[in-house]
Parts: structure tokens; C-alpha cells; sequence
């Protein structure tokens, strides 16, 4: 079994940009990471300096997500060894033992470091996702609330908390979640974009055309996301083909603007094919 | 002919289908899945552990008598239960059924958390669909718990519509050809590294140049099973 360096023919200073790469830009990609990072640590561990104990840590997390307990295992008592008391490394312990399924335990341990330090996210984060493990959604929904009262500004709670309500069908709150992310990062096409889907699928005119609008917008922020584009579409079509009711007159309006509109969009998808981009 | 203790029944080759049937089966009708639809579920929930996937069933057998499943298109690996991106799917799948003579049979799903293979009430509703258009469509829930190398039995639960729900279907209405070949393909798909040409539609949305229909994978898929056998 050739080594990484030799299959791809790349120094050790390339796997360790690399892995940081993989580390800033908050990648899953869990085996390349144990293949490269083992490698890294087996053969170069002395070059690296204080780089190590960082490669150590995204090491441990990726071994664990690949069943590798006996790497993850000797990068966490490396880390023991360097940082006995360290809060970080207890986590690390406690998802470990989350990766084994020994879940009271993990949360004992949880409960201690939030014990010694109660504004520890990391820990408080961690028993939420052993809920979620758990299958317990709506207590993982509860905790999150909670956390999200006192921790406002933490926009991956309030994604995670979007993903949960939207796996339970309430569509509402997870709207409400999106509007959140929406207004914090306003250049994000990707939250726009799952505001419009959330939108579409509650249904009603008001909504499909709520969900037209936020679809313009993420292709506005970035033309090239095909989800938006096709919802676009989807949204138009849907929006033209309403029926004037008392209740609702201003549909006709919309239906007779969004027929043009919908001739645009189908232009942009011949654009899009005649260039070769679809199958 | 035989049986192993997870009563799915394994169909030598060359076994005329109709002395496996047993009598009351007319009434539940059969469903064959076939090695290349079987392959590609199984790579579709490996390739995504941490989400839940699902995916259509597809048929190019003509309505009528046993439901043969032969091949399948793996769907999507996120927000399986809003509305829009589904809908393009099933429009898109729809149409490419068409133009390909196949037809929709069938859904499949696979859950994020592994121990749970019952099925969503996004499972049903999109089950729901197809049966509007084919009467004897099967839901097939992948379980989790069974995905391990080695295990012996297919790591599948389906259902088909009985007075108005979705009932578990009798395991022994469901054939699956060639279990161990079957298993030995997954592998060396594995092992090969040709389980990272799977392309589902949600990929095909982040870069819409790659195929969701699979016609490469298929062509691997359909290299690895034995000619001798016959058709899957």
C-alpha cells in the first residue's frame, strides 16, 4: 500500500496546507483526512512544530467518523499528554465516546465541563447532538431553543435548528430560523435559497410568490445556483396558472407578469443547454 | 430453490419463477429487484452516512404480473421533505422514463439515524404519488442496522399498498437474484473505487454536468454481472 505522498506525489508541507485548508473551510471529508493526516503524523510529526496538536484534534474527529477507534484513540492520549486539563480535549473525549455510542457517559462528561464552566457552547452543543442522535427531536428542538436565547448570535445553532424543524415538517419556525441566518448574512445565497424552498412547500399564493422573490434573489447573489433557477421556474409556473378569486384579486396581476417571466427564465434554460452545461 | 432464515428467497438461475410462487401470491404480486437497482440504493446510503437519501425505483418491464425492478435513480441526500427540488426530480425522472420506455414502481429511502428504518411521513406521501400511477408501486425502506460487511441478509424492508396503507410486504413475494453475486458486485465497487462515480440529483444540481442517470456506473455495474446468468 503506497504512502499518500507517493500516490499523489506531494511533499509533507502540501499535506499540511492541505489538511488546513480542509480545517478553515470546515470540510467533512473524513477519509481523505485520516489518509493524509495519519501519514502526516506517522511519518513527519517532528516538522510540524506546534502544528501538530491541531492536526491532532481534526485527525481524531475525522478517525472517528471513519470507525477508526484505534487512531482516534492514540491522537486523543497524544492530546491528553500535552493538555491534562484542557476543556477542549475532554470534548473530544466525550465524542468519542458519542462515536461508540455510550452516550450517558458522554453526557456525564459533558455535564462536567459544563459544571466547571457553564458558557461552555461546545459542550452544551454536544449533548444537543446526542439528542439528535438519539432520534429525540423535539427535546433536541427544546434544548436548542434554549441555547439559542442565551447564545443569539451562533448561526450554525440556528441552522441546525432550521434542519430540525424542517425534518419535523414545521415549516413555519424553520422560516423563521432562515429569516434569522437572512438577515445576519445578507450576501448568503444559499440561505435565501432554502428560505424560497421552505416558502414554496408551505403552499399558497402568498407563499409561492414570497418564494419566487427569494429565489430571484439567491440567483441575484450568485447566478449560478441551479436550485434557485429551477425555482425560479418552478415558482412562476406555479404563480401564473393561479385563478382569480374575491379573496385574492391581485393573482391575475401575477399570473399575467410571471407568464413573461416565465418565457425569461425558459430563454436562460435553453441558454444553459445550447452551452453544454446539462446532461 | 432455497431459503435461508431471513426468508427472502433466493432464486437460482434457470428455476422456472412460477414454481417459487406460492398460490395465495397472486392476490400480493411479486417484486424483483435486480442487482444493478440493488447495487446502486446500497452505494447511494454509503456515499451519504450522515444523511437521510432516497431515490425512485424504475421498471422496464411492461404494468402487469410481477413487479420487476430494474434499475433505480438515487434522488437526493438533503431536505428530502421540501417540496420544490423533489418535485423537479420526479417531472425530470418522469420524463426521462418516457423517452426510455421505463416506468416509476417504486421509492426508496434510507434515514440519517441508521436504527430507524420506518418510514417518514415524506416516505409516504411520495409513495402516495406513485401509486396514483402504478397500482402495484413498493415503498423500500433501507435498513441501516444490516449494512455491515458480511451480513447475510439484504438490508431491505418494503411495503406495498393494502386497503388504503402501506402494509410490510410478505419477504416472501420479494426476489432478489443472485444474492452472493450481488453482494460480490457492491464489493468490488468498493474496493474498486467506482462507488464515488454515483451521482445523485442533488449532485447533479451542485454541478450540473454530472449525469444522474448513471450511464457510466451502470455500464461498470452491468460489466461485473456475470453474463453467463443471463438478464438482472
Amino acid at each position: 500500500m503506497s504512502s499518500i505522498s507517493e500516490l499523489y506525489d506531494v511533499s509533507w508541507e502540501e499535506m499540511r496546507d492541505k489538511l488546513r485548508k480542509w480545517r478553515e473551510e470546515n470540510y467533512r471529508n473524513s477519509e481523505q483526512i485520516v489518509d493524509v493526516g495519519e501519514e502526516l503524523i506517522n511519518e513527519h510529526a517532528s516538522k510540524l512544530g506546534d502544528d501538530i496538536w491541531i492536526i491532532y484534534e481534526q485527525v481524531m474527529i475525522a478517525a472517528l467518523d471513519c470507525s477508526r477507534d484505534d487512531l482516534a484513540w492514540s491522537c486523543l492520549q497524544e492530546l491528553k499528554r500535552q493538555f491534562p486539563d484542557s476543556h477542549r480535549v475532554k470534548r473530544l473525549a466525550g465524542m468519542r465516546l458519542e462515536a461508540l455510542e455510550r452516550y450517558e457517559d458522554a453526557n456525564k462528561l459533558y455535564d462536567s465541563i459544563l459544571q466547571d464552566d457553564p458558557t461552555n457552547t461546545a459542550a452544551r452543543k454536544r449533548k444537543i447532538s446526542i439528542l439528535r442522535a438519539q432520534g429525540k427531536s423535539s427535546e433536541a428542538i427544546r434544548e436548542l431553543n434554549e441555547y439559542l436565547e442565551q447564545f443569539v448570535g451562533d448561526q450554525e445553532a440556528w441552522h441546525e435548528l432550521s434542519e430540525l424543524y424542517i425534518n419535523e415538517h414545521d415549516y413555519a419556525k424553520a422560516a423563521f430560523c432562515l429569516e434569522e441566518l437572512m438577515m445576519t448574512n445578507p450576501h448568503n445565497h444559499l440561505y435565501c435559497e432554502q428560505y424560497a424552498e421552505v416558502k414554496y412547500t408551505q403552499g399558497g399564493l402568498e407563499n409561492l410568490e414570497l418564494a419566487r422573490k427569494y429565489f430571484a434573489q439567491a440567483l441575484k447573489l450568485n447566478n449560478r445556483n441551479m436550485r434557485a433557477l429551477f425555482g425560479l421556474y418552478m415558482g412562476l409556473f406555479a404563480t401564473s396558472h393561479q385563478p382569480y378569486t374575491p379573496q385574492n384579486p391581485e393573482a391575475q396581476g401575477f399570473a399575467a407578469r410571471n407568464r413573461d417571466e416565465v418565457d425569461c427564465v425558459q430563454l436562460k434554460f435553453q441558454h444553459i443547454h445550447g452551452e453544454g452545461l446539462s446532461c | 430453490m432455497h431459503e435461508d432464515d431471513s426468508g427472502v428467497t433466493k432464486k437460482r438461475t434457470l428455476q422456472l419463477p412460477s414454481m417459487s410462487v406460492p398460490l395465495s401470491s397472486h392476490e400480493m404480486g411479486e417484486v424483483e429487484l435486480s442487482c444493478l437497482a440493488y447495487a446502486k440504493m446500497y452505494l447511494h446510503a454509503s456515499q451519504f452516512p450522515r444523511c437521510s437519501v432516497n431515490g425512485l425505483l424504475l421498471s422496464s418491464s411492461a404494468a402487469g404480473g410481477a413487479v420487476c425492478i430494474t434499475d433505480c435513480v438515487p434522488l437526493l441526500h438533503t431536505h428530502l421533505s421540501l417540496a420544490p427540488i423533489t418535485q423537479l426530480a420526479l417531472t425530470q425522472v418522469d420524463v426521462w422514463c418516457s423517452q426510455t420506455q421505463q416506468r416509476i414502481v417504486g421509492y426508496y429511502q434510507a434515514n440519517a439515524c441508521a436504527s430507524d428504518s420506518s418510514p417518514t411521513p415524506c416516505a409516504l406521501k411520495i409513495a402516495e404519488k406513485i401509486f396514483e400511477q402504478c397500482n402495484n408501486a413498493v415503498l423500500l425502506m433501507i435498513d441501516g442496522e444490516k449494512m455491515f460487511p458480511g451480513c447475510r441478509v439484504p438490508p431491505i424492508v418494503m411495503y406495498e399498498r393494502k386497503d388504503a396503507r402501506w402494509a410490510l410486504k410478505d419477504k416472501h413475494t420479494i426476489m432478489l437474484r443472485q444474492w452472493e453475486e450481488t453482494c460480490s458486485i457492491v464489493n468490488q465497487l468498493f474496493s474498486s473505487g467506482d462507488q464515488a462515480l454515483l451521482v445523485d440529483f442533488d449532485s447533479h444540481l451542485d454541478d450540473i454536468t454530472k449525469d444522474w442517470t448513471n450511464q457510466k456506473l451502470n455500464a461498470k455495474i452491468m460489466e461485473l454481472v456475470s453474463p453467463a446468468n443471463g438478464n438482472v
